[in-house]
């Protein structure tokens, strides 16, 4: 497990804050902010590239890759395996998601070309903005020739990645691979197509709350290292947890109103991909953007799931800490996810007022709950009516 | 009619595809079935029309009402800077 994010620049340090309900929103530092109105955001700080990717190699990585990159190699470090012998790396997926792909470069270089009306355009800016590059990088580093790509869809699409990773697993194709999210979304346009959908917080992130006033874009990236059960077992690797099943709908309805009925099906599906019955889970990671469509629909799909059991799950959305992270959000989420069942320790809801009559379930305000759960759910939904839902039990 | 306002209900006709005579003032947005990403288009189009910036969840405007809208876009222009003409009718 690796991650790098608001919260810190590797898994434990994000989870670190996740289990003290800290969060990493506030005034945006990485890019100017005269042309912004909403200023805020949950940015990576600190983060100097050059100490982390050789100069030579660094032009060819934009924002979005150094991400991934760093997080892919917390992540292989833990977990022992070296991918360069027995044929591993053959035997290896990379599927890495991501929304958007090498943003900063396109603003770089549009604003090059159409502001400062200069008419050479970096030679590497293809390189750098294609969507599936952070998954080729990870892939040189460690030498995964096998089926290697990104998927690409919005918000969901870390989710997506995963489940696809876990499916390739299960189906034999590969025995391990490499798989997350990743973004690097905080750019002066994203941030103006943000604004002008009115669906960004010009305070901060606050889910499933009556006073929430809409999403806060997050940024980095959470990469994970799946290996089939009996081999992680034979080799004795510390496994951090089971990835059980996943969920995958469609609304096909409405490119921004999500529908209640399919939400629910992609977390029925999960359930019944990976043997649990709905009383088995105790904590789910919401998606919880925040936004007026979403945190009602999403409470109202979680009841029509799971029924009566609903009243008795923990539900939180740890966006209102490392913000949305667009195609990253469900790697990263999946740290929470990861950090509940192995620790027993369910983050919160940060920035929580007053509850929302219209979201009535336990969202655990504030304050992280000491609670031992032998199964959670991590949702992600995308525009354009795109589900994920992926199941995760504890290991052993 | 003001022209403001002959300019708000025609964006609202166009984006919504929708014939300018059902719209009064009195109308909401949600009387005349316009969906959320409709609403931020002809928000969008009012503001680029007009040179100015609709304020977001501002409890001092109703941006939900053509009524709201209208005075919303008045008080903006009244407030603009001199020499900041219009957009040309288009």
């Amino acid at each position: 497990m690796g991650a790098i994010t608001a919260l810190g620049h590797t898994a434990a340090a994000t989870w670190a804050a996740l289990s003290e309900g800290r969060s990493g929103i506030g005034p945006i530092e990485t890019i100017p902010t005269e042309q912004l109105n909403v200023k805020i955001a949950a940015e990576v700080h600190g983060f100097d590239p050059a100490a982390h990717i050789d100069n030579k190699k660094l032009p060819l990585l934009d924002r979005v890759s150094q991400f991934a990159l760093i997080a892919a190699r917390e992540a292989v470090a833990q977990s022992g395996l070296d991918f360069r012998v027995d044929g591993r790396g053959e035997r290896s997926a990379c599927i890495i998601g991501s929304g958007i792909g090498g943003e900063g470069t396109h603003n770089e270089q549009s604003k090059r070309f159409y502001g400062d009306k200069n008419p050479r355009v970096h030679p590497l800016t293809i390189l750098r903005v294609m969507a599936n590059a952070p998954a080729c990088h990870i892939g040189i580093e460690y030498g995964l020739t096998g089926p290697t790509f990104a998927v690409v869809s919005a918000c969901a699409s870390a989710n997506h990645a995963m489940s696809q990773a876990a499916d390739m697993i299960r189906s034999g194709k590969v025995d391990f691979a490499v798989t997350g999210g990743t973004e690097a979304c905080v750019t002066v346009t994203t941030m103006k197509a943000w604004e002008a959908m009115r669906v960004t917080a010009d305070d901060t992130c606050r889910p499933f709350c009556k006073q929430r006033r809409g999403m806060v874009l997050g940024e980095g990236a959470g990469i994970f290292v799946f290996e089939a059960w009996e081999h992680a077992k034979a080799r004795g690797a510390t496994i951090l947890a089971e990835f059980a099943g996943s969920g995958m709908t469609a609304d096909a309805a409405d490119m921004v109103f999500p529908s209640e009925v399919t939400v629910a099906r992609a977390m029925q599906n999960a359930l019944a991909d990976a043997g649990l019955n709905p009383e088995d889970v105790g904590y789910i990671n919401a998606h919880g953007t925040a936004t007026p469509a979403n945190d009602p629909t999403e409470s109202k799909a979680i009841r029509r799931a799971f029924g009566a059991h609903a009243d008795a799950l923990a539900v939180s959305s740890t966006k209102s800490m490392h913000g949305h992270a667009l195609g990253a959000a469900g790697a990263i989420e999946l740290v929470a996810a990861i950090g509940a069942l192995r620790h027993g320790i369910l983050p919160p809801t940060a920035n929580f007022i007053d509850p929302d009559p219209a979201c009535d379930l336990d969202y655990v305000p504030n304050v992280a709950r000491e609670k031992a759960v032998n199964a959670v759910l991590s949702n992600s939904f995308a525009f354009g009516g795109l589900n994920s839902v992926v199941a995760l039990k504890k290991a052993g | 009619m003001s022209q403001v306002q002959d300019a708000v209900f025609g964006i609202i006709a166009k984006e919504a595809n929708i014939d300018v005579s059902k719209i009064t003032l009195d109308s909401t947005l949600k009387d005349l079935e316009i969906a959320s990403l409709d609403a931020v288009q002809i928000i969008f189009e009012i503001e680029d029309h007009f040179k100015i910036t609709m304020p977001d969840r501002d409890p001092n405007f109703d941006t939900e009402s053509v009524r709201g809208l209208v005075e919303a876009v008045e008080k903006l222009v009244a407030e603009k800077p001199a020499g900041d003409a219009p957009a040309a009718q288009g």
